[in-house]
């Protein structure tokens, strides 16, 4: 019994990482822009994350490694030094990101200038790292996720036509502005599958000792999360669909973005819509945060856990000290949040196939996986992501020149 | 065994399991007529560092040498210190006595002094 409600718990709190600033701005940006029709980017993004995700559990609970360990390991430094530098660089903006979108978040229910906000937030987001434990971060902010299904009941209420959703599922080109369409396409996987999540994930089944009999249910917990936390982007895309596409109004900002709750909330909706922001955004900081202290203490082999007390791991504590302090110091200098997570995610493309490529070969190496390689399917797919990933990586920045 | 593999970048632990950092550098000794052999291996961000970039590596040394830290010289463990290739590399040291801890000290210092670090 016990068992199962840690499953439904993992599932369930999935959407605590999976909604924030990102996924929140492309879904908004495709529902406005061209109605439902981007639903098919968000359901092959999730799908591939889901994917993702699993192969990252095995790897963790059949190696007792995580991602980082794992590449330093088999493909050493020199191969490591790329994705690594570009994953901190990355992971940076989008702490960045997600300090400015939630500290948006609280200029709309408080009317006070967002830079005010920003050290507080990141202040909260460090105390919660320093004095809880892993599981307390995982599920504590994962159920208070829950409050972004409010996107999925707005979605709801407004009550599109479900021929139209199902359709959207099939990809299809607009009749308008083919390089957005394509753009807002990959920045939508870009928002997904950010390579955080996975070292987090699989730092995650360590510090949880996922052992090889409870492999099952890592894999319900990578699909069903990620397909439960698709399902929030997909309300986010429909609700913005029907209540900013009708009045063509493009969403340029978070303030705009906060009236497609207000058909179906009221007066409520703006401040709903703030708090699923904030939440979604300090839960994604707090998984960046903790993922970079991760990532510096296993490449350079420092112990590290966020189960233990901070003092027993200096370095892996201060690592993550210094990311949040600067991360707040850019976030303070006042970037558009909404200009910056749309950059984090078209570089998240460009680096995307250096994220991927080192799968194929770890998820295939018996010294890592034993017994648990990949199948031909998993790696057809993995193959598959790598050329979909090298094209998108290629594609990326000439859209965001001409359609971003 | 081949060094690359399966001791170069492999984590090191100490006679208790506690983590020291990871093989940064292979130590190989050159001799007349003889084969080459490993000596030692070495832990150390600048060992690390100057694998990628011999002026990088120079530059960790003289910062962590400015800051203090013994371990702007690697520290270098013999080959008889090995006590086991597995997963991992185990010494026969204790990880706190040995240069590698200095950073993981200095910092610990300073953590301590804020509340809720050693609960």
């Amino acid at each position: 019994m016990s068992a199962l409600i840690d499953l439904l718990l993992g599932v369930v709190t999935s959407v605590g990482g999976f909604v924030e600033v990102g996924s929140i701005s492309t879904s908004a940006q495709a529902g406005a822009e061209f109605g439902f029709q981007l639903l098919w980017a968000i359901a092959i993004a999730g799908l591939m994350l889901a994917l993702l995700t699993e192969m990252s559990g095995r790897l963790a609970v059949m190696s007792k490694r995580t991602i980082a360990a794992a590449v330093r390991e088999r493909f050493g430094i020199h191969f490591q030094a790329v994705p690594l530098g570009a994953e901190l660089i990355l992971d940076l903006l989008l702490l960045t990101a997600e300090l400015g979108g939630a500290a948006i978040a609280v200029k709309l229910l408080t009317g006070v200038g967002f830079q005010w906000w920003v050290l507080p937030i990141a202040l909260l987001v460090w105390m919660i790292l320093w004095f809880s434990r892993f599981s307390i971060v995982e599920y504590g902010i994962g159920l208070l996720g829950l409050l972004t299904l409010s996107f999925v009941l707005a979605a709801w209420r407004l009550g599109p036509d479900a021929g139209d959703v199902g359709r959207s599922f099939v990809p299809s080109l607009p009749s308008h502005d083919r390089v957005r369409y394509a753009f807002l396409a990959i920045s939508i996987v870009g928002a997904t599958v950010s390579p955080y999540l996975l070292n987090f994930y699989s730092s995650g089944t360590i510090e949880e000792d996922v052992s090889q009999d409870e492999l099952w249910t890592n894999s319900v917990t990578a699909y069903g999360g990620n397909l439960f936390g698709s399902l929030v982007s997909m309300g986010v895309l429909v609700t913005s669909a029907m209540v900013m596409g009708p009045l063509q109004i493009k969403v340029d900002s978070y303030e705009q973005a906060s009236l497609m709750f207000v058909p179906t909330y009221g007066s409520w909706g703006v401040g709903l819509f703030a708090l699923s922001l904030g939440i979604g955004c300090v839960g994604a900081a707090l998984e960046i945060s903790l993922n970079m202290g991760y990532v510096l203490s296993q490449v350079f082999g420092w112990s590290w856990s966020a189960n233990k007390p901070r003092a027993a791991n200096a370095r892996f504590s201060c690592a993550f000290t210094v990311i949040l302090i600067v991360a707040s110091a850019i976030a303070v200098l006042g970037f558009d949040p909404l200009r910056l997570t749309m950059i984090s995610v078209a570089l998240t493309v460009v680096v995307m196939p250096l994220m991927v490529l080192p799968f194929l070969v770890l998820m295939n190496d018996t010294k890592f996986v034993k017994n648990q390689t990949n199948a031909v399917v998993g790696n057809a797919t993995l193959a598959i992501l790598t050329v979909l990933g090298a094209l998108m990586a290629v594609l990326v920045i000439p859209l965001e020149i001409l359609g971003g | 065994m081949q060094l690359i593999r399966d001791l170069l970048d492999k984590g090191v632990i100490d006679r208790h399991g506690r983590e020291m950092g990871r093989v940064d550098r292979v130590v190989v000794e050159y001799g007349s007529g003889s084969p080459p052999r490993v000596v030692a291996i070495e832990i150390g961000p600048s060992a690390l560092a100057e694998r990628l970039d011999r002026s990088l590596g120079r530059w960790i040394m003289g910062l962590l040498h400015g800051l203090d830290m013994d371990e702007g010289q690697p520290l270098r463990v013999h080959v008889n210190q090995i006590l086991a290739v597995t997963d991992r590399v185990k010494v026969d040291l204790a990880f706190g006595e040995t240069p590698a801890a200095s950073v993981e000290h200095k910092l610990r210092g300073l953590v301590t002094r804020i509340p809720g670090a050693r609960r």
